[in-house]
């Protein structure tokens, strides 16, 4: 250890997630995804759903069904947009040699742009609850407790879709960058976020199955219809979370592996 | 003497060309060395396996008895690494981004080593300069004033002095100096300023087609090649590399 220096993982997680969080003040336009997207998706969804409920009897357990499907929607999509915006920051600033020649462990870097993602996910989805309950009276609390254990798990399964996109951008550099996005675009209409499974294509229906988000959007309507949370549909959420987890750790540590072999550091530097 | 790096045999092969053919390396406490070479040589991936960056195919690193890549930590935590041609991290103040960098190498509250260490390299009014607005040269400097925050067992710079002016690069040649003598720092140094290898360092280790061709002392191994100075070494070397890749295409061909 040098002079003057003490061993703290704690001081540099807190080091990237400073830094993330100069990167939110001062680029206004990163405020898009905590604020303007929020907002859109709930005046889209919302008004999808006053729509329908003027049209049929069912309608307002649709809407309800919209507007707790987006909230939820926002618990993984900010998760997994911080993280991956996250890293690709450093790759877009060319910072990641810097960090590379630290005795930053790579655990430690993870868990610094997460916690700073946790800050933006509390604004992302602060703006979805106040949004839907300025313009359409849902309050996000009637849904009581058991909301926790759902959005954990979607937090953490955004967290490892993350982690996908980060070992695809090692292992492809910056062409895999618009997976920050687009993924999302895949595993959303697959998780039931708005609709049972069973509404989906029989062929992708055992597909949706094995999604961690079927399972935690399937519990979250359960008790918006007012049904006891389903402890057996969270467990298999949870249980493939920790699947999916384990995939995505291997896979990025692969990746890694692939990046500081192939000396692929070169792309940004 | 105390040995800060040592690798052994080191070997690189990129889609089946060889960019490093087994290097051997040490590096002695508060010793000052020169990686030089011409472009290709292997320096830079020399460099960054040395750094733990580049998995090497073959051979290994210690730096100060930590074995790559198992200690990785604890070896990085006791060196510094600056390159002239690295920006600083976007949307950060200067006094932020070294702030940040104390504290990814464990100093709890960097706050009076910034200030000094801009003081000792002349740069204390860029404090809070956004890292944007700072010139090539200035970049540079705030670039090797975070290498040397943690005050680092061994120093890497990879072509440090390459955008600065003459009395700038003079200054960072001093503020080196004072810097390794003080703490007894080693320096492992690529350039292509001839000159100032000689000025700055008492080794140098030549570089060709990703193998070590000459390891002594500036007129050590000016002599070895009965050349004046390094900067005739450096254009024979680059002559000979540019005549053998002449000779490899007519073979192929």
């Amino acid at each position: 250890m040098s002079r003057h220096t003490v061993n703290l993982p704690w001081l540099r997680i807190r080091a990237v997630a400073r830094r993330h969080a100069y990167v939110l003040q001062r680029s206004p336009h990163r405020l898009f995804d905590v604020t303007i997207w929020p907002l859109v998706d709930v005046l889209l969804f919302g008004s999808i759903g006053v729509f329908v409920s003027h049209q049929t009897t069912g309608g307002k357990v649709a809407a309800g069904y919209l507007l707790t499907g987006i909230l939820l929607w926002h618990v993984v999509y900010q998760s997994q947009i911080s993280l991956s915006t996250g890293f690709l920051e450093e790759t877009w600033s060319r910072n990641l040699l810097n960090l590379m020649v630290t005795p930053l462990r790579e655990v430690e870097y993870v868990a610094g742009v997460a916690l700073f993602g946790l800050i933006k996910l509390a604004m992302g989805v602060g703006v979805v609850a106040l949004t839907a309950f300025g313009f359409y009276a849902f309050n996000i609390t009637d849904l009581g407790w058991s909301l926790i254990p759902i959005a954990s798990i979607l937090l953490i399964v955004g967290w490892v879709i993350a982690l996908f996109v980060m070992g695809l951008v090692l292992r492809f550099g910056s062409g895999a960058e618009a997976l920050a996005w687009g993924i999302l675009f895949v595993v959303m209409p697959l998780s039931g976020v708005f609709y049972p499974v069973r509404s989906l294509p029989w062929l992708l229906r055992p597909v949706a199955q094995a999604l961690p988000t079927t399972h935690a959007f399937s519990a979250g309507r359960a008790v918006i219809d007012g049904r006891t949370l389903p402890w057996s549909e969270l467990g298999i959420a949870a249980g493939t979370t920790v699947v999916a987890a384990v995939i995505g750790l291997a896979f990025v540590t692969r990746m890694l592996a692939t990046f500081r072999t192939r000396g692929y550091i070169t792309r940004y530097s | 003497m105390d040995v800060v790096l040592r690798a052994e045999g080191l070997r690189k092969r990129y889609r089946g060309v060889l960019a490093v053919d087994g290097i051997d390396l040490e590096v002695q406490a508060g010793a000052r060395v020169a990686l030089l070479g011409p472009n290709g040589a292997g320096k830079t991936t020399t460099l960054m396996m040395l750094l733990g960056v580049i998995t090497p195919d073959e051979g290994w690193v210690e730096i100060l008895g930590h074995r790559l890549p198992r200690g990785r930590t604890a070896a990085l935590a006791e060196v510094g690494f600056a390159a002239g041609y690295l920006p600083l991290a976007e949307r950060m103040r200067v006094r932020e981004f070294l702030r940040m960098y104390g504290q990814l190498y464990g100093i709890a509250e960097p706050g009076p080593l910034i200030d000094s260490a801009l003081e000792r390299f002349g740069i204390g009014r860029l404090a809070t300069a956004m890292g944007t607005e700072l010139s090539s040269g200035q970049r540079t400097l705030v670039g090797i004033v975070k290498a040397t925050l943690h005050r680092p067992r061994l120093l890497v710079l990879d072509e440090p002095t390459a955008s600065l002016d003459p009395d700038v690069a003079q200054r960072v040649r001093v503020g080196l100096r004072a810097l390794c003598d003080e703490d007894n720092i080693s320096l492992l140094v690529t350039s292509h300023n001839m000159l100032e290898v000689e000025r700055l360092c008492e080794r140098v280790v030549f570089m060709s087609a990703g193998c070590i061709v000459a390891d002594g002392t500036p007129d050590a191994v000016a002599a070895r090649f009965g050349r004046d100075d390094l900067e005739a070494v450096f254009l024979h070397l680059a002559d000979e590399g540019r005549t053998a890749a002449g000779a490899q295409e007519t073979d192929r061909a």
